[in-house]
């Protein structure tokens, strides 16, 4: 499809930094998008956590930004604003009236450049005392919250970039010090370790001049940091089993699978849909449709620059067991990796994923953002139909390989049960 | 020459944004369409909106209104459950269906090479559904499960508390469109086919549409499923009792929550009021964003909480105004004096540039509340809903910069009302009872909410 080919021009500055410029005029807006190269996966054991505290200092002011002027100024502007912490990346972006566009190049880059002289003690603690609350919100008081924490850390073999959750453990947020900060910002934090996307109304002359003027002096920093991680397999499976202040019991699957863009990673994406994504789907159809002995089911296909894994979750319905809704999905993927997927399920799924990609185009900051993913992943902002592409190649051995390599292999088996008698 | 970094930058020329236009007709069922012509990109999105919220639910069948929500797509025309919603991912459309408290909504979002075929399901959808009995029996064991698993979710639990607790139980509009347990147990399939009779009907109904397509492409669509949609006479009633604000502290007990989530509220004028646009700024002011009073205090300055807020909340025939957040058990009577003294504080009046903020970040805001087609749609949909005039959109920049100091501060004094708010506090009553003896927040209940 042509509106999935997206015009863009890409160069970089002498200082490293990477610029991506894609024009779009239908709207007098304009999304900047901005991607440092550092997520938990580049933390250790002990000092988890603080890629995302970190992001949330990079809104504490820099030298010529004070305390809540960054947020102050892009909303006066008219715009709206956020950042986010993955494993292998973090982002900042801003989505602005076109006319703008200046304001948030400032911005941006004077906490690119100028960060360090406005951190306080104060703030930090500040920001621990809201990343804390941010983890009791978000995983502590949920119910199920802390599954995944659970997960990640069984799963993956000790010391591995993704064997722990991006918000950290409590004890290692709370022990930071500025240090710990300043030493993060120098090594990450630098011009040559990030990539800014502008995308939307913009004369291309007049924001290359802008670029120039704010971004190019600010120094690069030696930051080559190098990390080899391999695939892994379980030798056993591995069942653990949670209390948690719930009234139903949940069942997680969690088999190690590919990394993201490897072979097999969109034949498990489009798995994940034929599982459970609609109605119709396999484990939908018959665990909550037809037997009703679950409440709700899902899959999806995690995937990221160091390993990957494949996830099913399902929560029993009163009276029934997790044992018996484990059994019946594993009775649906032996019947794939035995007899395939038929062409209906497939189509289904293709045409989902097609409008999906043109539905995603909408927004501009999601559009600037995933231009940035391509580029940090493929090297190819531009990859929308490439990566539609890898969708539409999937085929009926191409799932069953992924099943048969993935998995029949051991997996990590988590049960989530109500805390006894606790209301 | 070095770059003088302390100057911010100003803003280039001013912006040229056109405002969509709307194009309104009526089908000869008297159904009305409004038609918000967008080609971006090949995506049309339309939504059907049915004037049967769970407001209308009768007495002692609270959840009528959603069972119909899920029932109604559980089978219809020549498909049942399963091959109908197939069909719908065949052409990779995006179907779904939802109760609220005003209105039952049907949106499909598709493709523009899709759309026709999109509109058959949908028109089949809507005037030919089954309501089987045994897809009843299935989506009310849905609910039922859902239920229990709401009281696991303290956000769930705090809103629903507000709204008994502040509307009282002669509003209809108290209870969460889910509904009450005892009810839905008794609710029957009969019930959802006589609440459909009485409600889904051309003249009840009306549909917004935002997409690449042309007028006459739609009309053609229309008229060619929904002309034989007939509308023949139905009556809805429903009386809105009053229940007078009283400063009460209500704690729902969740035993071994690690936070407690907070509610303040109390009611406020309805949506039609002429301080509608006076009071938006307000609660810009006051907790609108994330730079609000109550944000900047509770988070950035005390870090009691991940983020916390205000809003005035309006529906068709009721309003109130509230107070939100979550903060760490230990902090919430800390939190809770924060909030209140950030309510007086607003009473004293804001500053020149509060208000001048405020106002910049609304005017030049206006143009990303129009970008994606659900945006689009939505906005329109509120419009009609709350009844606002043709131009609103067109106004609705002046309206926003006649807003004046004068004007802020005497709504601040009207309607934010500390003396008399309901405050709810999800958490567990064990530690926080020892908190709440000491300070004077009001009279305590402690209670559990029966959902």
């Amino acid at each position: 499809m042509n509106i999935l080919n997206l015009q863009y021009e890409k160069y970089k500055l002498a200082n490293g930094l990477e610029v991506i410029l894609h024009q779009n005029k239908s709207l007098p807006l304009v999304a900047v998008n901005v991607w440092y190269k550092v997520g938990s996966a580049c933390e250790v054991e002990g000092k988890t956590g603080i890629a995302h505290l970190f992001e949330h200092m990079m809104f504490q002011g820099s030298e010529n930004v004070p305390k809540e002027m960054h947020f102050r100024n892009i909303q006066e502007a008219g715009g709206t604003l956020n950042g986010s912490t993955s494993v292998d990346r973090t982002n900042f972006f801003e989505k602005l009236p076109a006319n703008y566009l200046e304001l948030a190049l400032w911005l941006e880059s004077d906490r690119m450049g100028f960060f360090l002289p406005a951190l306080t003690q104060e703030k930090l603690d500040n920001q621990k005392d809201v990343v804390k609350n941010e983890r009791l919100e978000r995983y502590d008081n949920q119910p199920y919250g802390l599954a995944w924490e659970l997960i990640l850390t069984n799963l993956y073999p000790k010391g591995h970039p993704y064997s722990w959750a991006t918000i950290g453990f409590l004890n290692d947020i709370t022990g930071y010090t500025l240090d710990d900060v300043k030493s993060f910002f120098k090594k990450y934090y630098a011009p040559n370790n990030a990539s800014l996307v502008i995308a939307g109304d913009f004369d291309s002359d007049e924001v290359k001049l802008l670029i120039e003027k704010y971004f190019s002096g600010i120094p690069h920093a030696d930051n080559s940091v190098q990390k080899d991680v391999h695939l892994f397999k379980l030798k056993e499976n591995k069942i653990l089993t949670h209390r948690d202040n719930v009234q139903l019991e949940r069942l997680y699957l969690a088999f190690p699978t590919v990394k993201v863009f490897d072979e097999h990673d969109a034949s498990l994406d489009v798995l994940s849909d034929l599982l459970a994504g609609s109605k119709n789907s396999r484990l939908y159809k018959s665990l909550v449709f037809e037997k009703e002995i679950a409440q709700d089911v899902s899959a999806f296909q995690f995937s990221g620059r160091f390993g990957g894994h494949f996830n099913i979750i399902a929560t029993a319905k009163p009276g029934n067991s997790l044992d018996d809704l484990k059994s019946e999905i594993f009775k649906e993927l032996d019947l794939i990796a035995n007899k395939g997927v038929n062409e209906n399920e497939l189509v289904r799924s293709k045409n989902g994923i097609k409008s999906g990609f043109v539905f995603s185009l909408q927004n501009l900051e999601h559009l600037a953002d995933q231009m940035n993913a391509y580029n940090f992943y493929i090297n190819e902002p531009n990859s929308f139909a490439f990566d539609l592409n890898r969708y539409n190649s999937v085929t009926d051995s191409s799932i069953v390989d992924a099943v048969e390599s993935y998995l029949k292999d051991p997996f990590v088996e988590l049960r989530i049960i109500p805390a006894s008698n606790s209301k | 020459m070095k770059l003088n970094r302390t100057i911010k930058p100003a803003p280039s020329k001013d912006l040229n944004f056109v405002m969509p236009s709307v194009e309104s007709f009526e089908l000869d069922n008297k159904l009305k369409v409004y038609f918000i012509k967008k080609d971006t990109l090949p995506i049309v999105r339309l939504n059907i909106i049915i004037n049967a919220g769970n407001k209308f639910d009768p007495e002692n069948k609270k959840g009528l209104s959603n069972l119909l929500s899920m029932c109604i797509d559980e089978g219809a025309g020549e498909f049942d459950a399963l091959q109908l919603s197939e069909q719908f991912d065949l052409i990779g459309a995006q179907f779904s269906v939802y109760s609220n408290s005003d209105t039952l909504q049907l949106i499909v979002q598709t493709l523009t090479e899709n759309f026709g075929r999109a509109i058959e399901l949908l028109s089949m959808i809507l005037i030919d559904p089954h309501l089987h009995k045994n897809d009843f029996e299935r989506e009310k064991r849905k609910i039922i499960t859902r239920l229990k698993q709401l009281q696991d979710e303290p956000e769930f639990l705090a809103n629903a508390a507000l709204q008994k607790y502040l509307l009282g139980s002669n509003n209809p509009y108290s209870y969460p469109t889910i509904g009450k347990i005892d009810n839905i147990t008794k609710i029957t399939d009969e019930d959802v086919v006589s609440f459909y009779n009485s409600t889904v009907k051309p003249g009840n109904t009306f549909m917004v549409v935002a997409g690449a397509i042309s007028t006459e492409e739609l009309k053609d669509n229309l008229s060619r499923n929904f002309n034989n949609w007939s509308n023949t006479e139905f009556r809805l009633n429903i009386s809105i009792g009053t229940n007078k604000d009283l400063r009460k502290v209500y704690v729902i007990n969740k035993k071994d929550s690690v936070q407690t989530e907070i509610r303040v509220g109390h009611h406020t004028s309805g949506r039609g009021s002429k301080d509608y646009f006076n009071k938006q700024i307000l609660n810009t002011i006051l907790g609108g964003q994330f730079t609000s009073r109550i944000n900047l205090n509770l988070r950035e300055k005390h870090g009691y909480t991940y983020g916390a807020g205000s809003s005035f909340n309006y529906y068709k025939e009721s309003a109130y105004f509230s107070v939100s957040t979550s903060v760490g058990i230990e902090n919430t009577a800390n939190a809770l004096k924060e909030i209140m003294f950030e309510l007086e504080r607003i009473r004293e009046g804001v500053t020149p540039e509060e208000l001048d903020f405020a106002k910049d970040s609304i005017i030049r805001k206006f143009p990303l509340n129009f970008e994606t087609y659900r945006q689009v749609a939505s906005n329109f949909i509120g419009k009609v809903i709350f009844d606002l005039p043709d131009d609103y959109f067109d106004t609705y920049i002046d309206n926003i910069k006649a807003v004046i100091l004068e004007g802020v501060n005497e709504a601040a004094v009207k309607y934010i009302k500390p003396d008399v708010v309901s405050i709810i506090l999800v958490g567990d009553k064990d530690k926080l009872k020892k908190q709440l003896s000491t300070d004077g927040f009001g009279d305590v209940i402690f209670t559990e909410l029966e959902l």
